[in-house]
């Protein structure tokens, strides 16, 4: 459902030239559970940026559901991220002045949809939280930040979720929470690709692949 | 999440110290503002209902003397010279007057307590025309000589009703009637009594400084002010409506000073806003680009920011009214010590219509002043934002 053909990304740092990703090449099925693993600056993250749209390759094209995004302006772009993607980030960036409720609703003021609470109970739900609606973000630990970032991710019905180091900041009792919910997604049909530096998790997803300088090496 | 406005105002309540000075520094330039422009309505409302009061229709006044008009109709000034003494038959004499009332105000000097009296000879009943406010102790004089002193004069000289008053000239025997309450204006250095009182202690029984005049018929005041000015010499007349224009002007030139500096206050506030509103942004980078990424666009974060601002700038403004009408009465107290001419009564009322302009005038200058920092966080690069 997504194609990545020979994706190149350079960054420009003062005056030298950063490749970020040097000619990748992916295609990403729908439904599955894919680990993204590698050494740290070796692209992953710019890697799950223009999967999700967020950022524009350098080079090569990214086919969306058989659509190139090549040439799409901004406002084409927004669409997809609100239509059919959720992203999920090591810092959870959680709105502290929000209710977990009003957090997990957020992306619905952008996609102009109303928030329905029977919606967003069962979402609470699913990550465990439905006793935590009314909470400050302050008021959560770790892994409960990550699980409603995780339901916020969730609220549009994206066809593809995508989390950058989820687990980065939590323990293992919480990582394996989180893994958990993840598994049950891509079990339920949802593509889940997740970035990590945890070796076991990596282990235990369909695929994992691996980068090193910009390229995929496995 | 309901809707743009509620989620600016919960981020303006993450900042609550930040937010209400900024907030305050509005609400304070929009309530002077608001003081401002009401009080010019309620000045010259006042001041109509002030000379309409003295029920007099024109002065006159020895000529060259034009001027200080207003300044004896509504608190009293020594015209350095006298009409003649031929003035009053003749205004008596003239048809269509219905009362014609001597005002004298003199400089009396009193040698044996080495100082000098500032008297104001009219008749009492005018007096009490013209001066509804007056909060007397005692009683206004009745008889031919008793005084109403002023509150510092009676002040200076630890006098109260019923004291004997040191007279200048010999054989006459002055008591004090009663004590005017503290105006913070020149009526209290007045000496006030009765106009015959005050022409016998001159010298000069039929002298005066001014006249009085209240027509039949008010549509005839140009025809009876030109037959008099022809017919005696040395007279020059001037009606209330010029002596309300004159002060009014005055008003005028005080206001737009006032409101210039009030305006420059609105944009110092402003930019205290932007600036307020531009650390938040900054602060909140990373969340900007989360809320891109969750997929808003750049119009989103454009209004959500603008959205800011203006809640900011409204409630500002709004509780700068509120303010300003609960301090209506201070900020007369104020005014009334530092402006001249202020008539009694209120000045300051709540108009919706001033109100609302003031509100919307300050709402505009929101939306100018939130439009910068908008747009820095419309262009927050998100990838930049959250390097995960
Ligand atoms: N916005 C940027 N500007 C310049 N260089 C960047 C930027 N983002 C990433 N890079 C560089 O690109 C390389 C890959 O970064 P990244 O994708 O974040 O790696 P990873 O997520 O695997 O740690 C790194 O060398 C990084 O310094
Ligand atoms: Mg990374």
């Amino acid at each position: 459902m997504i194609e990545l053909k020979n994706i190149e990304k350079t960054y420009r740092r003062g005056v030298e030239n950063v490749r970020a990703l040097r000619g990748v090449n992916l295609t990403i099925d729908a439904g599955e559970l894919m680990a993204i693993v590698g050494p740290s600056g070796a692209g992953k993250t710019t890697l799950l940026h223009i999967l999700g749209c967020l950022d524009q390759p350098t080079k090569g094209e990214v086919v969306f559901d058989g659509i190139s995004t090549a040439s799409m302006p901004e406002s084409q772009l927004v669409k997809i991220r609100r239509e059919k993607i959720g992203f999920v980030f090591q810092q959870f960036y959680l709105i502290p002045g929000l209710s977990v409720f009003d957090n997990i609703a957020l992306p619905l003021l952008f996609s102009k949809k109303p928030a329905e609470h029977k919606k967003i109970e069962q979402l609470a739900e699913m990550v465990g939280l439905e006793h935590r609606l009314n909470h400050a973000p302050s008021q959560l630990s770790g892994g409960e930040m990550q699980r409603t970032a995780i339901a916020r991710g969730l609220v549009n019905d994206p066809a593809v979720l995508l989390a950058d180091e989820p687990t980065g900041n939590l323990d293992s009792e919480n990582s394996e929470k989180i893994y958990a919910i993840l598994r049950r997604l891509s079990d339920e049909g949802l593509t889940t690709i997740m970035i990590t530096h945890n070796p076991e998790l990596a282990g235990r997803a369909e695929r994992t692949i691996k980068i090193r300088d910009g390229l995929i090496c496995s | 999440m309901t809707s743009y406005l509620k989620l600016a105002a919960k981020n303006i309540l993450r900042h609550r110290t930040r937010s209400l000075l900024t907030m305050l520094g509005i609400a304070a330039s929009v309530g002077v503002l608001f003081a401002v422009l009401s009080f010019n309505k309620g000045f010259t409302e006042g001041l109509a209902l002030e000379l309409e009061r003295t029920g007099l229709h024109f002065m006159i006044v020895p000529s060259g003397c034009a001027h200080e008009v207003a300044a004896l109709v509504l608190h009293g000034a020594v015209i350095p010279k006298f009409l003649d003494t031929g003035v009053m038959e003749h205004v008596e004499r003239t048809e269509g007057i219905d009362l014609a009332t001597p005002i004298l105000v003199a400089q009396l000097p009193d040698r044996q307590r080495g100082k000098i009296d500032l008297i104001y000879g009219i008749e009492m009943d005018v007096l009490e025309a013209i001066k509804p406010g007056w909060e007397i102790t005692g009683t206004v004089p009745r008889h031919e000589h008793e005084v109403l002193l002023g509150y510092e004069v009676a002040q200076h000289d630890n006098l109260k009703p019923g004291d004997p008053f040191s007279s200048p000239a010999e054989g006459v025997d002055l008591v004090v009637a009663g004590i005017v309450g503290y105006s913070g204006s020149q009526d209290d250095a007045f000496v006030y009594l009765p106009i015959k009182t005050a022409q016998s202690l001159l010298g000069y029984p039929q002298s005066a400084t001014a006249i009085g005049v209240k027509v039949d018929d008010p549509t005839r005041i140009g025809a009876i002010t030109a037959s008099l000015t022809s017919a005696v010499p040395g007279i020059q007349i001037v009606t209330m409506s010029e002596v309300m224009n004159s002060v009014a002007n005055l008003a005028a030139a005080a206001r737009a000073l006032s409101l210039a500096i009030v305006l420059i206050a609105i944009l110092i506030s402003a930019v205290g806003v932007m600036n307020s509103i531009l650390m938040a942004v900054f602060e909140r980078t990373q969340e900007i680009g989360m809320m891109r990424a969750v997929g808003a666009s750049r119009w989103d974060i454009f209004r959500i920011i603008l959205s800011e601002t203006t809640i900011l700038a409204l409630v500002g403004g709004v509780v700068g009214i509120v303010l300003a009408t609960l301090g209506a009465r201070l900020i007369e107290t104020f005014v009334r010590s530092v402006m001249p001419f202020v008539p009694s009564g209120d000045m300051i009322r709540f108009e919706p219509i001033v109100a609302l302009g003031s509100v919307a005038f300050i709402f505009v200058i929101g939306l100018c002043a939130g439009i910068y920092p908008a747009v820095k966080a419309s262009k927050i690069n998100p990838v930049e934002a959250i390097k995960g």
